[in-house]
């Protein structure tokens, strides 16, 4: 059954990078995901809240999470919805990490001070332990989440625990995707795994390591908070008003993401969300930037436009392979 | 000859935790002489508030936990309503209850079915895969139909909780981490099409909740009636009170309030203390109340074994959680153990779930949902609500505008606190003292008992220096908090 499987994602794989495979044939690739075992994935939890991990339980736009952790995946090691505990949850994580080509996830950042002890995940094994351990026999590594990114709020200054990200704790790696957001968009995250496994490959990224298809787009050109007055400047008087947030602290000129289409909870499949941080009439807060949260707060301040990025609808040239509309506003 | 296991890492909870007991044989039967529960977390949130804008203390505190992030936005945003002197409107008062309340629905869907169940469960041929294999099996768990059933309700209530959280985010804005709370109200405004978006969730979460959720929870109490007489704990409850239905908050859903050896008491919180004779700080970090503590950590305190101060009301431990709140509110009376806070946390959510139905209808269209207010250059402030898990406080200081000091005590530094200056262990330690081990190697009931405090450990906070000074090997208590 295993064999059959890799033998198919293989062909599919193929079949992607050439362009053939249609949506007939992404049926068939679920159908044979749904047989028992799948793509293993180990997930990992240090220095963070959890959040991410129930994020991720909302799935439902590409697929929901009944399917995915019943017939699609094969996850492994998930302290929160695991069966085991204790010892026999470490012998399924250490058996699990025996076997090279797992998908390692990552959620929380690494701290590194006190020798690691600030986030032990079981006796003897600190979260920079078991990253290092565990990175080792991955095919791929999702960092999920600005902790675990970039080191996100755990590594809010002064950072009293060291917390790094992924990509600074490997010195950098090309098996890394990163993933952030406070939390993650479970969509951001199953579209990212989903492309790893019918492409056999990592998406395009940009220079931060961040898939181009959810993080290509800046959060201001696309937002319908400043579109009321056809093109007039609208600004907001106070939070909840109508209009532009800009000026009462909304990161959205300093921030790629498709949060504006995408949005937040969504009501089902192939459907986008009920709401969203700026939709509620509250400023982004930038929780997809590497700088987050320092760099992004305070989050009721204006923090005056990069300069590249001054200028509406033109994006800073800095790093960025292709801007395109992946998904068209509802 | 006593024996000590160790559960670590004691998963299907949030955060890391460690448990250890002792088991013995005592009149026969082979059981718990002994406990310890070790948090392994610090990430520091005081430390990383201090300086920043107050306004932005919600956004910040709400990282502390992704599974009841609401409920520190709330004690956050209550905390700045005070130090700002600014009373939300009453549509910002109930859109704040609303998404808190799904957020509620949402935590207690999940700890019953995909944090708790797997422990009455025999999923062979079920589950039989990861994340469900392997996993313990033991004679007395549910088989057949009760299984299968069980099964896939846990499916079930996977979509169920999602649609909580959609129906949090409608006001929210997002979950988890809600965008739209803030000191002097919500910023979300209220439309009829958006009443209706919640409300149409809110029927499903009912028919699940009245026909599938309750029903369970009593099924299981019924295949389970030794658990009625086991997790027991010292039986003090205390809670802060949540869901303020007026706009000075002196009318609440879950008043607070302490019962104590047997007697109800009104709350006061100036009645807590922390102690620290067996947690590792200076002895001055001690005896204080919260808000006025200070915290200096000294790894090599003899007689310490934890992280965790002990907080105290009027001196003595106290369990925080559904049951505490629903028992204090008089609404259940049935008994304290461990199916009774399983019991009481699946009628809490029925009547939380009935009760947001006349919250919509009390929301009106257009109404202010915010009060605009400015930063003072000094203040003080105390924001004390409920988590899903029980009592859960926020106290903080501003000077020069800006955080001077924030403290949080979360629900599980109650229910998991290390023994105090009189000796007396924390709740968690005392429920599982008498839990028999019919296995050694599958401390199934331990599991059970634990999960029914709902442990949630991702925030410690206190300001500690976790150096583990037997070299990482094996600390006993060091419950961090959340």
């Amino acid at each position: 059954m295993r064999i059959s499987r890799r033998d198919f994602l293989k062909a599919a794989a193929a079949a992607v990078v050439a362009g053939k495979l249609g949506p007939a044939a992404l049926a068939r690739l679920q159908e044979v995901l749904r047989a028992p075992g799948g793509p293993r994935v180990i997930w990992l939890q240090g220095a963070g809240c959890d959040g991410c991990a129930i994020s991720f339980l909302n799935s439902v736009h590409y697929d929901t999470v009944d399917n995915l952790l019943l017939n699609t995946l094969d996850v492994q090691f998930q302290s929160n919805l695991m069966a085991a505990a204790g010892d026999l949850a470490v012998s399924a994580a250490q058996a699990a990490g025996t076997q090279p080509g797992y998908i390692l996830v990552i959620e929380g950042a690494i701290p590194v001070g006190a020798a690691g002890n600030y986030c032990r995940l079981w006796a003897g094994m600190t979260m920079a332990d078991a990253v290092t351990q565990f990175a080792a026999n991955a095919g791929y590594i999702v960092a999920l989440g600005a902790c675990a990114c970039y080191g996100g709020v755990s590594g809010g200054a002064p950072n009293p625990t060291e917390a790094k990200g992924v990509g600074e704790f490997l010195g950098g790696d090309s098996r890394l995707v990163n993933v952030p957001g406070c939390p993650a968009h479970p969509d951001w995250f199953v579209g990212t795994v989903t492309y790893i496994l019918t492409a056999g490959h990592l998406p395009p990224l940009d220079e931060h390591r961040r898939p181009l298809q959810y993080f290509g787009e800046r959060i201001h050109d696309n937002c319908y908070k400043r579109h009321q007055n056809c093109g007039e400047p609208n600004f907001a008087e106070q939070l909840g008003a109508e209009g532009c947030l800009e000026y009462l602290g909304c990161k959205g000129k300093h921030t790629y993401s498709d949060c504006p289409i995408r949005k937040w909870n969504s009501r089902g499949k192939d459907e986008y969300g009920v709401n969203w941080c700026v939709g509620s009439g509250s400023p982004c807060l930038g929780c997809v930037n590497p700088t987050f949260p320092d760099g992004m707060s305070p989050f009721y301040v204006y923090l005056p436009a990069p300069r590249e990025a001054v200028e509406d609808g033109v994006p800073p040239a800095k790093g960025k392979l292709e801007v395109r509309r992946v998904y068209n506003p509802s | 000859m006593a024996t000590t296991i160790t559960i670590d890492p004691l998963t299907r909870i949030e955060g890391h935790l460690e448990i250890e007991v002792t088991v013995d044989t005592v009149r026969g039967v082979q059981q718990v002489v002994d406990a310890r529960a070790a948090g392994k977390m610090f990430r520091g949130f005081e430390v990383i508030l201090v300086g920043r804008d107050p306004r932005d203390a919600p956004m910040y505190t709400q990282r502390i936990c992704g599974v009841c992030p609401v409920s520190h936005a709330l004690a956050s945003s209550l905390n700045l309503d005070q130090a700002f002197a600014v009373t939300p409107p009453d549509n910002g008062r109930i859109l704040r209850n609303l998404v808190l309340a799904a957020n509620y629905i949402q935590s207690h869907v999940l700890h019953f079915y995909h944090l708790s169940a797997l422990d009455y469960i025999d999923t062979t041929g079920l589950l039989d895969m990861s994340p469900w294999t392997p996993r313990f099996v033991t004679p007395d768990m549910a088989t057949g139909t009760t299984a299968s059933t069980l099964v896939s309700h846990y499916v079930g209530a996977l979509e169920i909780r999602r649609k909580a959280h959609q129906a949090g985010a409608v006001f929210g804005g997002k979950l988890p981490c809600l965008s739209s709370f803030v000191v002097g109200g919500v910023t979300q405004t209220v439309t009829a099409e958006k009443i209706a978006e919640f409300r149409a969730l809110l029927n499903e979460l009912r028919a699940f909740i009245d026909n599938v959720y309750v029903p369970d929870a009593q099924t299981l109490g019924s295949l389970f009636p030794t658990y009625y007489n086991l997790g027991v704990g010292n039986g003090n409850l205390m809670a802060f009170g949540v869901f303020d239905l007026n706009g000075a908050g002196t009318s609440k859903l879950f008043s607070p309030g302490r019962y104590t050896d047997g007697t109800a008491y009104a709350l006061d919180p100036a009645e807590i203390t922390e102690h620290v004779t067996h947690a590792w700080y200076t002895p001055e970090s001690g005896g204080a109340h919260p808000a006025d503590a200070t915290t200096v950590a000294d790894a090599d305190k003899p007689g310490a074994y934890s992280w965790l101060k002990a907080p105290r009301l009027q001196g003595q431990a106290h369990e925080a959680g559904p049951l505490a709140r629903m028992w204090i509110s008089g609404r259940y009376t049935n008994g304290i153990s461990a199916m009774d806070r399983i019991v009481a946390r699946a009628l809490e959510t029925q009547l939380l779930a009935n009760t947001m139905d006349t919250w919509l209808d009390e929301l009106v269209p257009g109404a202010p949902v915010y009060v605009p207010s400015a930063i003072p250059a000094s203040g003080v402030g105390a924001g004390l609500t409920e988590a899903p898990r029980g009592a859960l406080g926020h106290w903080m200081t501003i000077a020069d505008s800006a955080i001077n000091r924030y403290q949080v005590i979360t629900p599980t530094t109650w229910n998991a606190s290390p023994r105090d200056d009189a000796d007396q262990p924390g709740p968690i330690e005392t429920a599982l003292i008498g839990v028999p081990v019919a296995d050694l190697d599958q401390p199934i009931e331990v599991l059970r008992v634990v999960h029914t405090f709902d442990p949630c450990l991702a925030c410690a906070v206190h300001m500690v220096r976790p150096n583990d000074r037997r070299g990482g090997a094996r600390v006993l208590l060091r419950p961090s908090v959340g």
